[in-house]
């Protein structure tokens, strides 16, 4: 990649989620850092976010404020991003909960969050059919959410194109007009 | 009116001047809202512009409408409730593209879900601007009254741009001496 990508973590730094985090999970970060925000940012294994969402609830936080994805071609990986926010537990006012997981980009598949934080439901669907990622768990996969039925799809194949990978080209590709 | 009549009153009878006449004077407008447009449509009709000098009376169902004011983005799934609303209005009707949006996508002009309005509906008249004035749209309306009447000045016509050299082209490799 390019020198102007910006890192997938933020620098490293302390913060007072992240020994509580640390006590009920035990050390399973690849990567920790804090936002300039001063939220803190935490890498997993993809196998383990289960796990980690299970811990942001059993925190306070209580619902996903965001679950996209990156597309990383040269590095054939996809970066998923989840972030938590709380509601209603004092304490967790501004705080966001960054956490995010690498998943090889050939095969993308990572286990469903949606059936214990419900609002990823609609984020998933919408990750799915945008990237094309397999969240395993969710009744919802490889169906039409938000897009067209009849668009973006493989005029030779009949399979369906995911619109933000990088690699996809809409077919009137520069003409304006 | 039935075509016999229609035709009778219109060839036979040469009362297509009064028919234009009463045309081209009570222009209603249907509104097909998508984005920002609709904001300038509601000052043109209120009382600063007084679009009913020229008789555009925005009134709320297209049965009883002969004008549709497309005025912002037409995405896939928009573009069938367009085709039905068109549909749905009787003869003579119109169609005016407002906007950029409407006109050629505007701001999302490369984007994989984004129709353009005259590949869904013949466009009568097109109205640029991001978003248009509240003078641009009585002046289309103006635009309008001069093609009934048989006496069509200058348009607006969108153009067709190639803008492929100017896009980021991939890496040449490097020729080996």
């Amino acid at each position: 990649m390019t020198a102007r990508t910006p890192p997938k973590c933020p620098p490293q730094g302390e913060h007072a989620l992240l020994q509580k985090i640390k006590a009920t999970l035990g050390d399973v970060f690849i990567d920790h850092g804090v936002t300039p925000e001063g939220h803190l940012c935490v890498m997993v294994k993809p196998e383990k976010i289960r796990e980690v969402a299970a811990t942001a609830r059993i925190l306070g936080f209580d619902h996903v404020l965001s679950l996209s994805a990156m597309d990383f071609p040269t590095e054939k990986k996809f970066l998923v991003m989840y972030v938590f926010a709380s509601y209603l537990t004092p304490g967790l006012e501004n705080q966001l909960l960054h956490v995010r997981t690498e998943i090889p980009r050939d095969n993308p598949k990572i286990n469903s969050i949606a059936d214990v934080f419900p609002s990823a439901d609609y984020e998933e669907r919408e990750c799915h059919e945008m990237f094309g990622i397999w969240f395993e768990g969710n009744p919802h996969m490889g169906k039409r959410f938000l897009l067209d039925p009849d668009c973006c799809i493989d005029e030779k194949t009949g399979q369906p194109q995911y619109p933000l990978r990088k690699d996809f080209k809409v077919p009137d590709w520069g003409l304006m007009g | 009116m039935s075509q016999a009549l229609r035709e009778f009153l219109l060839k036979k009878a040469k009362l297509e001047k009064v028919f234009n006449w009463g045309v081209r004077w009570s222009l209603w407008p249907v509104h097909l809202v998508t984005s920002c447009c609709g904001v300038e449509v509601a000052h043109t009709a209120g009382p600063g512009f007084d679009a009913e000098r020229w008789g555009v009376l925005p009134f709320h169902t297209m049965r009883q409408c002969n004008v549709l004011l497309v005025e912002g983005t037409i995405t896939r799934k928009m573009a069938k409730v367009l085709r039905q609303v068109y549909e749905q209005m009787p003869e003579p009707k119109y169609v005016i593209a407002m906007g950029a949006c409407a006109v050629r996508g505007g701001l999302f002009w490369n984007s994989y879900h984004v129709v353009q309005v005259d590949t869904v509906v013949p466009v009568e008249v097109y109205i640029a601007g991001c978003p248009p004035t509240p003078e641009a749209v009585v002046r289309a309306f103006i635009m309008l009254h001069n093609k009934i009447k048989g006496k069509p000045g200058p348009g607006i016509e969108p153009v067709k741009v190639d803008l492929t050299p100017y896009l980021p082209q991939p890496k040449q490799p490097a020729k080996s001496a």
